[in-house]
């Protein structure tokens, strides 16, 4: 197959790689100096040779772990490093010290906005084996499991990261990263229902309510399976973390029954906030830490742990592979696992720390927050929080195939 | 070389430029993206070009429904905005005096702000209790417990907020170019106001007809913000479906394949409408 009409840009790009690579230049910088064109041309009847997308299955955890055994970060300077992460999801003097504590520059970028999309911005590089020109990126559960799953991490050097012995124990295991060789964990929340206590006129305690006719065409749930569908299983009193495919697609057709009857307004990813304060709906699946901000404009935002549980998703700082600056990242990882800086992190997110021992330092800081049962959950409804199931990549396309469908896309 | 050879080759050179861009990201990708819509498999073993033209009839049953909706969308909004528009294009070109800099302005705006930020705005102003719904409800435009917000209307709604300026513009230039001595010739010839701009303004203004409602419809049809942000499952369009394939499913193939049934469908249509219209305006409304 070698006619000109076959180009394939994985291809492509992957041989531009390798010629950038025997340069010495980083792709990007590359791109920068605009001599793109010239060099395309003359690669192009190389790369019009080839087509096809690359799968991933190629590369294997086998590779890892042996990468994991031999790794070793020097200490170096830290250079200027990219740090990727979520919008609002670091007090951002919490950079500033870095940087004046350990030199370097960490340039922060808030552009995760949604799993997907990033690993849509990334996958070419990735798949090449290139640099993506982020040291740290924080990608939530089943995200983190694809990277690692596809190879598209490097290994912690441990011994850069001893503040890592303050992982909280639920989190020091978990599916896809047993022994926390790729991913730390930067800031965990339980999905669990959102409500406004002046429409609902009561409290409400569980999932059940979101199926509820009582609130029919008031409801709102996540366009993310794992979300809905996990709380679903969960209110069916199915251990969602060691969930089947067959019982998530089950899960999904149930969810899609319920909305041919008019029960959800709409599947949403973050927006349903906007939906839960306007009063255009009653109850909503919800993200925990959002509610505490939401609560705080509006004292008649409520969250409730289901009684039948909550999933509970983790977003996990990662280094990717063929990270440029291991050094720079692992002391970051590091420095945000002290507990004074963890503190301050969590004080200003909301959401559920992964770092043991900050709660003292809150309770004298910022008492409100240490008291605040949604940033620190009661032990009994720790117990009933319960991670993503693991898919591989066919079973994981399948159930998001039966959801798009469910949500109309 | 000869000069009239060199003369010959001059334009090209000028082109040259203009033709690589296209060439790298519009014909490339676009072969490209021909070839992933062929292909067969997933995303853990790869895609191999396997010409599985079956893919396209696969993504037409399936999402006929998301197809058809695009357009017609897209379509009333078009008109919707042609009717919002035209009266004030003609104001702005004729009346407007020394506000016609200011209404541009005025026009042009709400480009300065975000399109995502733009349609979340329209969240906020059709929210179920929010001041417009209740007067709507006042007037029995809506019912008691009916809503505006995460319905059909309210995605043309925002489809035609958004893309209004793609319409004014055109027009305000085709207006703005007529001479109107043609109109007081009409008159002077006993035609009636009416009559003189049904004969002579209205078809004048044919060309930013044309391409105000190409660039307010094509885009429109493969728009998914409006839908995701302002509508339900039951009015995603199909822009939503490629988005979802590409980003979410990692089905390249069928979203490859949505994205050329789009284009042909969209291609065809404005073939026809040219052909209506007259061939020539397309090009003259550009000049």
């Amino acid at each position: 197959m070698t006619t000109v009409t076959e180009v394939d840009p994985e291809r492509f790009g992957h041989e531009l790689d390798r010629f950038v690579a025997r340069q010495g230049l980083s792709r990007r910088r590359f791109l920068g100096r605009g001599a793109a064109t010239v060099l395309m041309a003359g690669g192009l009847a190389q790369v019009l040779a080839a087509c096809g997308i690359d799968g991933t299955a190629a590369r294997n955890l086998a590779d890892l772990e042996r990468q994991a055994r031999r790794v070793n970060h020097p200490r170096t300077e830290l250079g200027d490093w990219t740090f990727s992460n979520w919008p609002l999801y670091i007090d951002k003097s919490v950079i500033k010290d870095f940087n004046a504590k350990y030199g370097g520059h960490c340039k922060y970028v808030e552009e995760i906005n949604d799993n997907n999309e990033f690993y849509g911005k990334v996958r070419q590089q990735l798949a090449a084996g290139v640099p993506i020109g982020r040291d740290i990126v924080t990608l939530t559960d089943y995200m983190a499991s694809r990277w690692v799953r596809f190879g598209y991490v490097t290994p912690i050097d441990k011994r850069n990261v001893p503040n890592g012995r303050r992982l909280v124990r639920n989190l020091r295991s978990i599916t896809y990263d047993p022994r926390r060789q790729f991913t730390l964990p930067w800031q965990s929340g339980a999905i669990g229902i959102g409500y406004d206590i002046k429409q609902t006129g009561g409290e409400v305690r569980s999932l059940r309510e979101l199926f509820d006719p009582r609130w029919k065409g008031r409801v709102t749930l996540f366009s993310e399976p794992y979300d809905s569908a996990g709380s679903v299983l969960l209110m069916e009193g199915v251990d969602a973390s060691r969930a089947t495919l067959d019982q998530m697609l089950g899960a999904i057709e149930r969810i899609g029954k319920a909305n041919d009857d008019g029960q959800f307004r709409r599947f949403t990813g973050n927006d349903y906030t906007t939906d839960l304060t306007k009063g255009n709906i009653a109850l909503a699946l919800a993200y925990s830490g959002d509610l505490v901000q939401l609560q705080s404009d509006n004292p008649n935002m409520r969250f409730a742990y289901p009684e039948e549980g909550a999933m509970q998703f983790t977003d996990n700082m990662m280094m990717p592979a063929k990270v440029e600056h291991p050094y720079a990242a692992e002391t970051m990882m590091n420095y945000v696992y002290e507990p004074a800086v963890a503190a301050k992190i969590c004080a200003y997110v909301n959401y559920i720390s992964p770092v043991e021992g900050i709660k003292e330092i809150l309770e004298r800081t910022d008492p409100e927050i240490a008291s605040n049962e949604l940033i620190f959950p009661p032990d009994d409804v720790r117990a009933k929080l319960h991670s993503y199931p693991s898919f591989t990549t066919r079973e994981e396309q399948q159930m998001y195939e039966a959801m798009a469908q469910v949500t109309g896309a | 070389m000869s000069l009239q050879r060199r003369r010959k080759l001059i334009p090209w050179m000028f082109a040259l430029p203009g033709l690589l861009w296209l060439l790298l990201f519009f014909a490339i990708p676009l072969i490209n993206q021909a070839q992933v819509s062929l292909m067969s498999g997933d995303p853990e073993a790869g895609y191999t070009l396997t010409w599985a033209f079956d893919t396209y009839t696969n993504a037409i049953s399936d999402y006929h429904e998301q197809f058809l909706r695009s357009f017609l969308y897209a379509g009333i909004a078009t008109v919707v905005d042609l009717i919002i528009a035209f009266p004030l294009a003609y104001f702005m070109a004729y009346k407007a005096g020394r506000w016609r800099n200011l209404m541009l302005l005025l026009v042009v705006l709400p480009f300065f702000m975000s399109y995502v930020l733009r349609t979340v705005a329209w969240q906020l102003i059709l929210a179920d209790h929010g001041w417009v719904v209740e007067r709507l409800r006042d007037v029995g435009l809506v019912s008691a417990d009916g809503r505006v917000l995460a319905t059909g209307t309210a995605v043309v709604a925002g489809i035609s907020y958004n893309f209004l300026p793609f319409m004014v513009l055109p027009l305000y230039v085709a207006l703005e170019r007529i001479d109107r001595r043609f109109v007081e010739a009409a008159t002077d010839l006993y035609a009636s106001r009416a009559t003189a701009f049904r004969k002579v303004t209205l078809p004048l203004a044919i060309p930013g007809i044309f391409a105000g409602s190409l660039l307010v419809f094509i885009p429109a049809t493969g728009d998914y913000i409006n839908a995701a942000l302002l509508g339900t499952s039951k009015q995603y369009m199909i822009g939503n479906v490629v988005q979802s394939k590409f980003l979410t499913v990692l089905d390249y193939p069928t979203a490859a394949a949505l994205s050329f049934i789009l284009m042909t469908v969209i291609l065809v249509g404005i073939a026809i409408y040219s052909r209506l219209l007259g061939t020539r305006t397309l090009t003259e409304a550009a000049v």
